[in-house]
């Protein structure tokens, strides 16, 4: 018989090494190759900080950040306040537990779906010749297309919010699932209305569930790089559009330089949050 | 040599990795075929003994002797021992029958014969109309007698029941009480029984051990338990008793004479302990052993009673529970303040008495037992 | 907000009507593309129809320009299915691991949380890096399998978190107290107990990997997976062909969920019996 410290050890020994040969080592290449020097004859190992340098003088780089901040930002709100409505609905509204059961699984359905795919299907309603355009003419309440509607931040964000609200339902609806309903009536016997027993007791009991959505959605937005491109048809990019460009062009060290860069700013903001709610005690240690 | 069901637990110690003592130092002799109930409030590492019998915990130190043989370091299914789990842990995807044919699936016995050995248990446990439902199809009771099928299928030596009864309602509990009882003595094996609830413990027990803090306070027959506790700590925690302390004034003979707190004096019988001079002891009384009279008096109570007036009056069916403030010397000296008397229903409406009313509590010199150790605190029902 | 007396608040009906919306932004587009894509051969990418049939689905098979639709899924499908398998053994492995704290078990949480929330093609660059650095071919099967691991594990290490925090170890100590071997404890006992848990980590692999796209961009190697295929379609291809490839992809992943749904369905009902259609109080 294994001893229990050599079971453990072999149970984690394919995740640890998944994670270090695929996270930790390319991490590293990245690290490295954002150091190289690069010119008109291709790329140099080196040890230079020119392409931090050159990051960081660019006045580009930081409308990259703050236009790719203001998405997260607005993404988040937006599907924080759909996902935790959603949620409370399907888990404190619907009394048939297996009708909820029937009502998640119709929020998490288009998630099978590609991406790419429920994207572009944006493009039919959104577009000037689209249906929201000929339906809104046809009833009169405008005589001109909205332009608007399409390729611009309205549309990124509704892409966005589109695809990754799912990411804010699911531990929403975990973490609610989990709290005792009679707690509620606990709560309406101490005389709290509607919402200050949502404020006060839901939120509290949920925060897990929404640090961790919060986690998704935002490091989902900030990795972006197609959505931002497709649905501005072009005239916004992200961060990580940019590098996109560069590597298109075997700018490998420029894009390299601005990952790191990237890294450190999606890891201290994660770390911020996980500091704030320790998520791996409400994971593991649940019981 | 031992019987094959003997167990003899020596200097058993268990140390946790936080640091916690479960169980500090446990001397321990049960016989062979004979029903053991462990006893004692959450935490006093009766089940951490149980789970160490049954190899799922390891000792720190001390020995684990199981008919003869040391069994410390075997792995569970070695050790002719087998566990009833608290929530009976009935392995949810599989019927009635193949629960209780596990052990033989694990053991390799081919499915015709496991089916047919599992059978043979199904019937003697009763449950043969439901062998092929699974375990969420079942009753508290069902799933309990199903735990109970799946463990002596492996036909142990020992049976290690942890809180068998406590998942189920009052009325399944006593019936589930005795139907534990009549399977020890039909099987003829030992069985091992941890619960917190005294009653339970005295009605199912051939041999009762008291715990408290990792240690046995007392071991010994059920009656033995509750008639005569060796200590303050099982004489409360057991309940049915009051808990007095005095000074020892003189000890002539066998016979201890204690000062108590209003002048009046104890008496009771010394037996083996020799008590010095101006040592404070404790001694228990029986709450049913006491007579009840009327008191006005101001003055020093007589010889073996105490004063108090009448707190609460609880009827109880055939008796009534008559607790009394004691007076406030009293008080200061037993570190209790209550004393509880158990009145004969019929005596005690001839003259009912009221809240408030003055009242003298005495008994006679031979109810009254000394009592090893400090007024430990305990749970006084 | 669950009063007996059947009378629902006026909450009630507010989100009701707030999840109905939302289920229509879920939908309508996507109902729109699968509309379009029976568009008649004459169709534009935009309503209305002009005609209806089958053209442009019989057009993303046959038509040169459109590329190797069918290739790219010949290669994602067993990528998936791979990616599935591995997610699903290294996450049982490791969700079981977790349920005690060790040395580094801190290190390794935080790692696959960070695997989880690195951007995409950054880390596909890494792993594109690597391979060009060490001078190894990528390919669908070696270096997409990986990236895309990178994403799913995490995914997987957290269904098994909230799987194994609903699972009462006695079971365990039962099976090994009745005699069964730490192989038989797992084979017999822990597998079959948490087979939802395990069917939903395969359903979330596969159907991550099936879409992957972020991280499978750079690693890929020379031939596309579908996701890649889809992209380059979107740049080249101005035809309702595009939301024909949608529909059939679309419907290829309800085929699979529907099976894999069923089958956990299938598992509950013989266990629970009865017991299932728990009502709320």
């Amino acid at each position: 018989m294994l001893s229990a410290r050599v079971r453990v050890a072999l149970q984690v020994l394919p995740l640890a090494l998944v994670l270090l040969v695929f996270f930790v080592v390319p991490i590293g290449f990245v690290v490295a190759v954002s150091f190289f020097h690069y010119d008109d004859f291709g790329i140099v190992p080196a040890f230079s900080p020119e392409n931090y340098a050159a990051v960081l003088s660019e006045h580009l780089t930081l409308d990259l950040y703050l236009s790719t901040l203001r998405f997260a930002a607005l993404v988040w709100f937006f599907t924080l306040i759909i996902g935790f409505w959603v949620a409370y609905f399907l888990v404190f509204h619907v009394r048939n537990q297996l009708v909820a059961i029937g009502l998640f699984l119709v929020c998490t359905v288009p998630f099978w779906t590609s991406n790419i795919i429920r994207m572009i299907s944006w493009l039919p309603l959104l577009g000037k010749e689209g249906l929201i355009n000929r339906g809104l003419i046809g009833l009169g309440v405008i005589h001109r297309p909205l332009e608007f509607l399409l390729f611009s931040d309205f549309s990124v964000v509704v892409s966005y919010v589109h695809l990754f609200t799912i990411f804010m339902i699911v531990p929403l609806f975990n973490s609610m699932s989990r709290i005792d309903r009679s707690l509620f009536e606990a709560a309406s016997d101490a005389g709290t209305s509607r919402l200050q027993t949502v404020l006060f007791v839901v939120v509290p009991l949920v925060k897990s569930g929404i640090v961790l959505g919060s986690i998704f959605v935002i490091t989902l937005v900030m990795g972006d790089f197609y959505v931002v491109r497709v649905m501005s048809g072009g005239s916004r990019a992200s961060v990580v559009s940019a590098m996109f460009d560069d590597i298109s062009v075997l700018l490998f060290p420029h894009a390299a330089a601005n990952a790191v860069f990237l890294i450190i700013i999606v890891v201290l903001m994660v770390g911020l949050i996980l500091r704030a709610v320790d998520v791996r005690r409400e994971l593991v240690d649940q019981r | 040599m031992a019987g094959r069901g003997r167990i003899d637990l020596v200097g058993l110690f268990k140390r946790f990795p936080d640091g916690t003592v479960a169980v500090d130092g446990v001397n321990l002799a049960v016989e062979d075929g004979s029903y053991c109930c462990l006893l004692g409030p959450s935490g006093c590492g009766k089940t951490t003994i149980l789970r160490m019998i049954a190899g799922h915990e390891t000792p720190t130190d001390g020995e684990i002797v199981i008919g003869g043989e040391n069994v410390v370091g075997q792995p569970p299914s070695r050790r002719g021992t087998a566990m009833m789990f608290q929530s009976y842990a009935l392995f949810p995807h599989l019927t009635v029958r193949d629960n209780i044919a596990f052990s033989l699936r694990a053991r390799g016995v081919g499915k015709a014969e496991r089916y047919r050995e599992a059978d043979r248990v199904i019937e003697q446990v009763q449950l043969a109309a439901l062998a092929s439902r699974l375990p969420a199809q079942l009753s508290g009771g069902q799933q309990q007698r199903v735990a109970l099928a799946r463990a002596i299928v492996t036909k142990p030596r020992v049976l290690l029941l942890d809180e068998p009864l406590s998942a189920l309602d009052e009325f399944l509990r006593l019936q589930m009480r005795s139907e534990l009882r009549q399977m020890q003595r039909q099987l003829g094996i030992t069985f091992i029984h941890v619960t917190h609830t005294q009653l339970e413990a005295v009605a199912v027990a051939d041999q009762v051990v008291v715990m408290d803090r990792g240690r046995i306070e007392q071991s010994s027959s059920a009656r033995g338990i509750y008639a005569e506790p060796k200590s303050a700590y099982v004489a409360r925690f057991m309940g049915g008793q009051n808990v007095l302390s005095g000074a020892v004034a003189e000890a002539p003979g066998a016979v201890l004479r204690l000062g108590g707190p209003r002048g009046q004096h104890f008496l009771l019988a010394a037996r083996e302990r020799r008590p010095a001079r101006g040592q404070t002891v404790y001694f228990s009384v029986r709450r049913d052993r006491v007579r009840l009279a009327r008191w006005a008096r101001d003055g020093a109570p007589p010889d073996n009673a105490v004063t108090g007036s009448v707190k609460a009056v609880e009827y109880q069916g055939t008796y009534v529970k008559v607790t009394l403030a004691l007076a406030m010397a009293e008080t200061a000296v037993n570190g209790a303040d209550e004393f509880v008397v158990y009145v004969e229903e019929g005596g005690y409406f001839g003259d009912p008495l009221g809240v408030g009313d003055g009242v003298v509590a005495s008994w006679e010199a031979d109810e009254a037992r000394l009592l090893a150790g400090g007024p430990a605190a305990g749970a006084p029902h | 907000m669950t009063n007996s007396s059947g009378n629902r608040p006026w909450t009630f009906y507010a989100l009701a009507a707030f999840f109905a919306a939302y289920v229509l932004f879920l939908y309508g587009p996507m109902l729109c593309i699968f509309i379009l894509s029976f568009q008649g051969q004459g169709g534009a990418l935009v309503f209305p129809m002009r005609g209806f049939g089958l053209y442009w689905f019989i057009d993303l098979f046959t038509q040169v320009r459109t590329g190797d639709v069918i290739g790219a899924i010949e290669r994602s499908l067993p990528l998936a299915f791979i990616v599935m398998a591995l997610t699903v053994a290294i996450s049982v492995a490791s969700g079981m691991a977790f349920r005690q704290r060790f040395r580094g078990s801190g290190i390794l949480f935080y790692g696959a949380v960070a695997s989880l929330v690195a951007p995409g093609l950054v880390l596909g660059i890494g792993i594109g890096l690597m391979f060009q650095l060490l001078g190894v071919p990528e390919h669908w099967w070696s270096s997409a399998v990986g990236a895309q691991l990178t994403w799913t594990l995490p995914f997987g290490l957290l269904i098994m978190f909230a799987v194994f925090g609903r699972f009462n170890r006695a079971y365990e100590e039962a099976a090994r107290d009745l005699g069964a071997s730490p192989a038989q404890v797992v084979r017999l006992v822990v597998i079959p107990i948490i087979l939802p848990g395990i069917i939903a980590v395969a359903l979330f692999g596969f159907t991550l990997s099936y879409d992957e796209f972020a991280r499978t961009l750079q690693t890929s190697g020379p031939t596309n997976t579908l996701p890649l295929e889809i992209w380059s379609m979107t740049t080249n291809v101005t035809s309702p062909a595009l939301y024909a490839l949608g529909t059939v992809t679309t419907a290829f992943s309800f085929l699979v969920i529907g099976i894999s749904l069923g089958a956990i369905a299938v598992i509950q009902r013989r266990r629970f019996g009865r017991a299932l259609p728990a009502k709320r109080p």
